[in-house]
């Protein structure tokens, strides 16, 4: 196809695919409604199980089967990148070198490194209570670890988090949701039941199963980044084609 | 534990390797991974086997996960229904698995440095994906297997990251199939806006309980959820991303891709038309048999004469994939259980085949470093044996029997009428004898020597691998390289300046030059090829087959089991060979052979016939290309619903 008839051909396709949705949401419930049918359920669900955060219940023990498939994808993901981004044959590392960084920058990563890794911590702590949960907070926590490449460079990011140990982190995550899940059917209930006490509404060890879970997937998040943009920056900073390769 | 307990370790398992895998892989040396791999693969097959017995009936185990049973008739769980076509494909999907996991055995000599359990884990997280979507009874938890298996087959497309091609045919699979995955959950979104529920059988129910029946949001929501299934079955025209796909992934994945899992589109979507749409509130069955018939009649006769058409061997197969596809959206559009068990016994046959077929395909780039059919002309000569078993696996393609292809298309053709009787025969006639043309040429050097100068450029040298790289990427920008049929080579004289994917010059797979076939991979491709003809061959399975039929069609049975009420429908007769059928599965191949016959003869240039220039220019490569035609195939399916 050349440029012209492509664009008469998405054209005609999205004119068509916007009359489809058109005449779909002139029948969607009106707008403000009061009738929410799945979230009455799972706010009820939420509550009977101890878990002040719904969200978090729905993840983490209504639908957890679906963050089963998520963090396996995540999982996945990563697992993948390693293997596409593999140092190739006519790859090859160079050190990367010591950079300048300005004394403001500096100073301002270095005290907000750890305030973000707290904030972080906190958010996975916290994922059966308030907004947040494993999957925000991991991503706090792996950003932090970052302000260290923007702080000082990337080896000293290099040398605090060497990705073996989060490769295996991440690894462990997975495991141990899958364990936690496992430990449901061994107490001769479901797959990822919720048999633990269900403690005492709105404290730190309230909801059962669902700090553990948001755990495993707060540990799986945060090692999963981390591997993730290593990949990426090693990429970018140390793999170099060999000579007389062209890329 | 019950039956129904067991149902999530046949995700969990191959998660959990893939997992350990993955954590151990630094120490694990690569026989162990693989041996590892494989007890993993097959110990979850066998768990989907053991279930499968115990299925009585139309209707298997129903689990609520976490133990979410519905109280009063609504909940907040996911489901997972364990019936015969559930756990039926679950045990396909991981026999192939298996045996691709056997395959790779002595595939890719590097492994990435501490990750030698790497390729076996992305299989199990396929395995993984591709359970849970056939297992769940939830849209919404669908979806997400249905992006689990995408995620993993855009880096498994993508494993031989050293040539350009490998990375635009992954980049293409995964756009179009992205997009794919967008529609899906607009569609969702809209059924969970009317309805409040994200079940199949609970969204199904609840639009049977409104007054009024089907409307322009329901008719929508259908198509756009279809769409995403139809981009994964390869229907025209969301296909494009799959000859791509196939023509650069290693020969392992191209089996789990041809074999399993672009049929799991065909079944995603019969399993969400008869769950959820076939009541009274849903889509009518005058506009579903519509949207099926166009479909699958344009994709069966699109797929046949790309196929007639390529030289690149896994492009061959890649585009008698889709034909075959389109023969099962055909059989379906039928929408009773009979055509049901049509589909189902022919979809299971051809997984065998197929695999089959792609298998035989790596034996011969690993040993000669190409896939053209004519740079390959005679040159099979030494490798008698996967000679005969490419040639068998032609045959069964165009329908012989005692072929569970040739089983299952008969009871295609008998549910879909005598129209549709002639496409089945022309399609796996034309695709078997592409086949079979291939198989003379190649292994008996049939026809006339290849026109234009011989180049053997890697079986005579394979030089340092070092050099492959520079050789496929140097002066070819990424958008242009050749993963298409408008692109790649060098245009030859009698191309009258129209360039062709040739399937020369491709990197072998393993880590030397083969000197014969190795073990492993002949036994999983004969394997694959005698579970084809197991189909076909004991009746002792066809029982099973009707009775994964018969709850995949049974709206109400399906809605009434997951509600904890099984009833149980009238049990359709099992399948048996018909004389009428056999008559035109014999027809098909002699058809099939006389084809192929007069093929070598017919010089390469004129049998890239001039009338299909448009159609092969339309398989650009070109991703923008792509994407527009997926819009459009989204707006034809509505157009198709009204």
């Amino acid at each position: 196809m050349n440029k012209t008839v492509r664009l008469w051909v998405l054209g005609v396709g999205c004119a068509g695919v916007a009359l489809l949705f058109v005449g779909a949401f002139r029948r969607l419930p009106e707008f403000g409604g009061s009738h929410h049918p799945y979230g009455a359920r799972a706010v009820a669900a939420a509550l009977h199980r101890h878990t002040a955060n719904v969200v978090s219940s729905v993840n983490f023990d209504q639908r957890s089967f679906d963050t089963l498939g998520e963090q396996a994808i995540l999982f996945g993901a990563v697992l993948g990148t390693v293997v596409v981004l593999r140092q190739a044959r006519d790859e090859r590392r160079v050190p990367p070198e010591p950079a300048v960084v300005a004394p403001t920058v500096r100073r301002y990563a270095l005290v907000s490194l750890p305030l973000t890794l707290l904030v972080g911590l906190y958010v996975v702590a916290h994922g059966q209570l308030s907004p947040g949960g494993g999957f925000q907070g991991g991503l706090v926590v792996a950003t932090a670890l970052h302000l260290l490449y923007v702080a000082v460079d990337y080896r000293a990011l290099e040398r605090l988090r060497p990705v073996p140990v989060f490769a295996l982190a991440d690894a462990f995550g997975d495991v141990a949701y899958l364990l936690l899940g496992l430990a449901g059917l061994f107490a001769g209930a479901s797959f990822l039941a919720n048999v633990l006490p269900l403690g005492t509404f709105n404290t730190l060890a309230s909801g059962g199963l669902v700090p553990l879970l948001n755990a495993a997937i707060g540990i799986e998040v945060a090692s999963a980044a981390v591997v993730l943009l290593a990949q990426f920056l090693d990429q970018a900073l140390e793999l170099v084609p060999r000579e007389g390769e062209h890329r | 534990m019950t039956a129904e307990r067991i149902l999530p370790l046949l995700v969990a398992v191959p998660l959990l390797g893939a997992a350990l895998l993955v954590g151990a892989g630094r120490w694990l040396p690569r026989y162990t991974a693989d041996v590892f791999g494989l007890f993993v693969s097959g110990g979850t097959g066998a768990l989907a086997v053991a279930q499968l017995v115990g299925v009585r009936g139309a209707t298997g185990p129903v689990e609520w996960v976490a133990g979410w049973r519905p109280e009063g008739g609504s909940g907040v769980g996911i489901v997972l229904v364990g019936d015969g076509a559930g756990l039926g494909l679950a045990a396909l999907i991981s026999a192939l698995v298996t045996a691709a996991l056997v395959y790779s055995r002595r595939f890719f000599d590097e492994p990435p440095p501490g990750q030698a359990g790497a390729f076996p884990a992305l299989l199990l997280l396929f395995q993984a994906g591709m359970c849970g979507f056939v297992l769940t009874g939830d849209l919404f938890n669908a979806f997400v297997f249905f992006e689990l298996m995408g995620v993993i087959a855009y880096a498994l497309t993508g494993y031989r990251v050293e040539e350009a091609r490998a990375v635009q045919g992954a980049l293409t699979f995964g756009f179009v199939n992205s997009l794919g995955g967008y529609a899906t959950l607009l569609g969702i979104g809209l059924l969970y806006a009317r309805t409040g529920e994200l079940g199949f059988a609970q969204i199904g129910a609840a639009l049977d309980a409104a007054a009024g029946g089907g409307d322009a949001l329901v008719t929508t929501g259908f198509a756009l959820v279809a769409t995403g299934l139809l981009v994964k079955a390869a229907a025209v025209p969301f296909h494009f991303w799959l000859p791509d796909a196939h023509s650069v992934a290693p020969t392992p994945v191209c089996m789990l891709l041809s074999g399993v899992m672009v049929e799991l589109g065909v079944y995603g979507i019969a399993r969400l038309y008869w769950a959820t749409f076939a009541g009274p509130g849903g889509v009518p069955a005058a506009d579903a048999h519509r949207v099926l018939l166009v479909q699958g009649v344009l994709t069966a006769v699109l797929g046949a004469v790309m196929c007639w058409q390529q030289r690149h061997l896994k492009r061959l197969l890649a585009f008698s994939t889709i034909a075959h596809t389109g023969l099962f959206l055909t059989a379906l559009s039928a929408l009773t259980p009979e055509a049901a068990t049509g589909v189902g016994v022919y979809l299971v046959a051809h997984a065998g085949v197929k695999a089959a077929l792609f298998g035989c395909v790596g034996v011969l780039l690993d040993r000669f470093g190409s896939v053209d059919e004519r740079e390959l002309h005679g040159r099979g000569r030494e490798l008698r044996f996967v000679g005969v078993l490419f040639a068998v696996g032609g045959l069964a393609l165009a329908g012989l029997p005692p072929f569970g292809t040739a089983l299952g298309k008969a009871l295609c053709e008998e549910a879909a009428g005598p129209g549709a009787t002639v496409l089945f025969v022309a399609v796996s006639a034309v695709t078997g004898a592409a086949v079979l043309r291939t198989a003379a040429g190649v292994f008996l050097g049939a026809g006339e020597p290849p026109a234009g100068p011989p180049h053997f450029p890697r079986a005579a040298a394979r030089g340092p691998r070092t050099e492959h790289r520079s050789a496929a990427t140097g002066g070819r920008g990424a958008g242009e390289s050749g993963t298409s049929d408008e692109h790649d080579t060098a245009p030859g004289p009698e191309q009258e300046g129209e360039p062709e994917t040739t399937g020369s010059g491709e990197e072998p797979e393993t880590a030397g030059p083969v000197t014969r076939a190795p073990d492993s991979m002949l036994v999983a491709t004969t394997a694959l090829l005698a579970g084809g003809l197991a189909v076909g061959c004991v009746p002792a399975l066809w029982p099973h087959l009707a009775h994964a039929a018969d709850g995949l069609s049974d709206h109400s049975a399906y809605i009434a089991a997951v509600f904890g009420s099984p009833e149980t429908p009238p049990a359709s007769t099992a399948p048996n060979w018909k004389v009428s059928g056999v008559l035109l599965d014999l027809l098909a191949t002699l058809l099939a052979l006389v084809l192929a016959r007069t093929a070598p003869r017919i010089t390469a240039g004129t049998r890239r016939a001039a009338w299909a220039r448009p159609l092969r220019r339309l398989h650009s490569g070109h991703v923008g290309d792509y994407v527009a035609c997926t819009v459009a195939g989204m707006a034809l399916l509505g157009l198709l619903l009204r």
